[in-house]
Parts: structure tokens; sequence; C-alpha cells
């Protein structure tokens, strides 16, 4: 295990081999047979999970959590939770009204499921490090959080109400920044922002709602001289080249990119990339082999700033 | 039981994924108007049904919304007035593409949108097998 190799990595740097990072969220869960729910709830268990998780696949760096409900709980979105997956966001507090109208502050270390974070970190992180065990952070960007927020109505709004969609992201883009801090006082090493739905949109609509909402977050973690990452999900081929000029040290992508592509454009910009392995169809339904999608990756992503991990 | 607009939305999993959940939910919080005229249904590609799914709408990415059997938003979540646009060009009848038009200017309804999910079975089949 060998965490300056990921946190290299990610800087864009070579490593004689590529890191290996399980993006294991729930899974440890499934691993410590406790169920999702139960296990995002207790620090305990989520240190324990974290630490065997870590151990059994010998990874170099692994999630706290990979949970994108965590700063919308802590500003009062209700969630609904289930035994075998992350909570998904039922309630919408701004879809009528902008965060400051209903009253919406800045969470703080003693919001929502905050507390329980740092106490996993606390336990966890110890045990990581003698493992040599990278610690990631993963902060739900300002798109996703700007949906959990005013609902769906934001992909109207970034067209129709402009003025309306940057005063959510806006504010979406601070709790960000909080998040950015927490994570780095938890130490972890390399901070994600994770904006899945930024995938979903158009170049012109990145530029204009992503990335001016996550420059302060980027300062945040490179000032805290963490590692800085930007996690998109599904296909994100229309928006790969904005999330490259993005302040991060590197970016991460799912399995529906041509991991060649991925490569070229990151090295063209100096930065870390990783993921694409082949989640659903390798390791979830095995309709491909996963040793041979591992082959592949590992072919194409070379020694220059690849982290191997799941898409 | 009056024809209705057959809407498939082909997803990872509508609770996992973010952009899967809000394409789910730009269709459940179409107001009530709307849902009288569709029949909506989520298709995890986790599951066999899914992939059958997903083979048979010759789907390219996830998410990905088809209308009446053709992928109309694919990883892009849509503009209310774009959803009803293109519904509106495959309604079965004139009178149903009238009543979508005279809803264009209405917008997103959240106050039902858990139960419309509910009902659409979202999240309930994501499972791998």
């Amino acid at each position: 295990m060998a965490k300056q190799k990921f946190i290299d990595a990610v800087r864009g740097k070579r490593t004689e081999t590529a890191p290996w990072v399980p993006y294991a969220g729930v899974h440890c869960a499934f691993l410590i047979n406790e169920p999702a729910d139960k296990y995002l709830q207790d620090p305990e268990l989520l240190a324990k999970g974290l630490v065997e998780t870590a151990k059994k696949y010998q990874a170099d760096g692994i999630p706290l959590v990979f949970d994108l409900s965590i700063e919308a709980d802590s500003l009062g979105c209700e969630l609904k939770w289930w035994p075998d997956n992350v909570p998904s966001v039922t309630t919408h507090p701004c879809t009528e009204k902008t965060p400051a109208e209903v009253g919406l502050t800045m969470p703080t270390r003693e919001s929502g499921r905050w507390p329980i974070l740092f106490e996993a970190a606390r336990i966890a992180r110890p045990q990581l490090d003698e493992l040599d065990c990278a610690l990631i952070g993963g902060i739900c960007g300002p798109l996703t959080l700007a949906s959990h927020l005013a609902g769906v109505r934001i992909f109207t709004d970034v067209y129709k109400h402009k003025d309306f969609a940057q005063n959510i992201c806006a504010f979406a883009g601070e709790v960000g920044a909080v998040a950015a801090g927490f994570y780095a006082e938890m130490g972890c090493d390399v901070i994600a922002i994770i904006d899945p739905v930024a995938s979903q949109i158009k170049s012109e609509t990145f530029k204009e709602f992503v990335t001016p909402h996550v420059e302060k977050t980027i300062q945040v973690i490179n000032d805290a001289g963490c590692t800085s990452d930007f996690f998109i999900c599904g296909d994100a081929t229309k928006v790969l080249k904005d999330v490259c000029e993005l302040n991060t040290h590197g970016f991460a992508i799912d399995e529906q990119l041509n991991m060649n592509f991925v490569r070229d454009l990151a090295r063209e910009h100096g930065k870390g990339f990783g993921g694409n392995l082949k989640l659903t169809l390798a390791l979830s339904l095995g309709l491909l082999s996963p040793r041979e999608d591992a082959i592949v990756s590992l072919a194409a992503g070379g020694h220059v700033g690849y982290t191997f991990a799941p898409g | 039981m009056a024809e209705k607009i057959k809407i498939d939305v082909l997803t990872l999993d509508s609770v996992q994924c973010a952009a899967c959940g809000y394409m789910m939910e730009s269709i459940a919080a179409l107001p009530d108007d709307i849902q009288d005229m569709i029949e909506y249904t989520e298709w995890s590609i986790k599951t066999k049904e899914g992939i059958g799914k997903f083979m048979e709408l010759k789907g390219k990415v996830l998410p990905t919304i088809c209308i009446e059997g053709d992928c109309v938003f694919e990883s892009i979540i849509p503009q209310y007035e774009k959803l009803i646009d293109e519904m509106a060009k495959r309604a079965p009848t004139d009178s149903m593409r009238e009543s979508l038009g005279s809803l264009r200017d209405q917008g997103f309804d959240f106050s039902k949108v858990q139960q419309n999910l509910e009902n659409a079975g979202a999240g309930q089949k994501t499972k791998a097998g």
C-alpha cells in the first residue's frame, strides 16, 4: 500500500506502478456485514469498515464515505435511507425560494452527520496511516448540491432563471468550501469535489454554473496542502475539457468514457486521472471479464498520473 | 384506459447515481395533468431486465430518457419545456398534444415527487442479478 504513490498520481506525476483506489462507499458496510443505513450513521462502524476494506483490497487510498447527501443532510434536506445503498435526498428546500430566503446557513462541525465523519476519521486515520493508505474526503459538488436544494428545476433555471440558479449554485459552492475545510481538518490527504450531475449539462453551462463555484473549494483544499481532485460520472465527454481546466490537481471519471481520450486530455493539461474500470459491466454484472478489463485499463492509463480505480 | 405516452428511463440506479435520480425526478415532478398522460418506468442496467431494455431501445449512455421508444435525452437532464415539447411530438392524439402545449408554462410540481417515484418503482428494482 502506498499513499504517496496515489498522491503523486493525482498530481499528474510518474509513478512506478499505477496506484489502486477502490471507491468502496457502502460496499465497506457489506464487507463487515452491516446495513448501509446503520453503517453510515455510526462512526465506529464507519472506521471499522474503512480499515477492513483498505486491508482486504490493499488500497493505496480510500474514501471516508462516498455519500453525496452529507452536505444536503446538514442543510436540512430530508433523506430516505436504504439498507444497501446511500441515502437519497427526498425534499428540496429551495424549489421556490433562495437559500437566504428560506434561512439556510453554512453547516458547522455539529450539523447533520459531520460529527460522525469527524469521529470516524479520528478513529480510522491512524490505522490507515499504519497501512500507508491515503484518506479521501468527498465533497458534494455545486451542481449536485444545487439539485438537492432546488430539485430538478435547477436544470431549467440554468437557462430560464439564471439569477436564481446562480444564487443556488453560489450557496452550494460556499458549502463546498466549508466542507473542504472540514475534510482538511479530518486529515484527508486527497479531497475530491464529486459532481455527478455536472456531466448532464452542456459545456457552456458547466463554465457558467460549475467552474466559478468550485474555485473557492479548490483553493481551500490546495491552501491546506491537500491534493485536490474532481470526480465526474456519466458520459462527461462534452465537459471533460472544462473539467481539465479547473484548478484541481486531477480528476476521475466513470466507465462510460474512452480511456485513451481521457488519458490524452489529462496529459495535455498536466492532470492526474483515474477511474474507468467497468463497475457495472464487469464488476457488477460480469458481462465483461474484470481481469481483461483491468488489463485494458492499466495499459491505457500507463504510468503517468494514472490511478487504477473503478468508474 | 386512455392511451398514454410511454417513457422509459435507462439508469445505473436512481438511488446510487444522482444524475439518474434527477433524470427520474424530471418525470416525477411533472404536474398532475401531465402525470395523467404518461406512464414511466426506471430500467436499471444492474438488472437483466434493464440490460434487455437498454439493448431493445438501443441505449448508448446512462442515464437516458426514452419517449415512445426514442432515446431523446442522452446524458442531458432536460429543461421542463424541452421535455414537454418532446412528449408533445410523440403524443398519440392531437388533443393530448394540445393539452401538453397548454401546460408548457406551468413548470415542475414537487408536491408529489416521492409518491410518483414510488408508483414508478424508482429505486425498487436496482439489484444486480
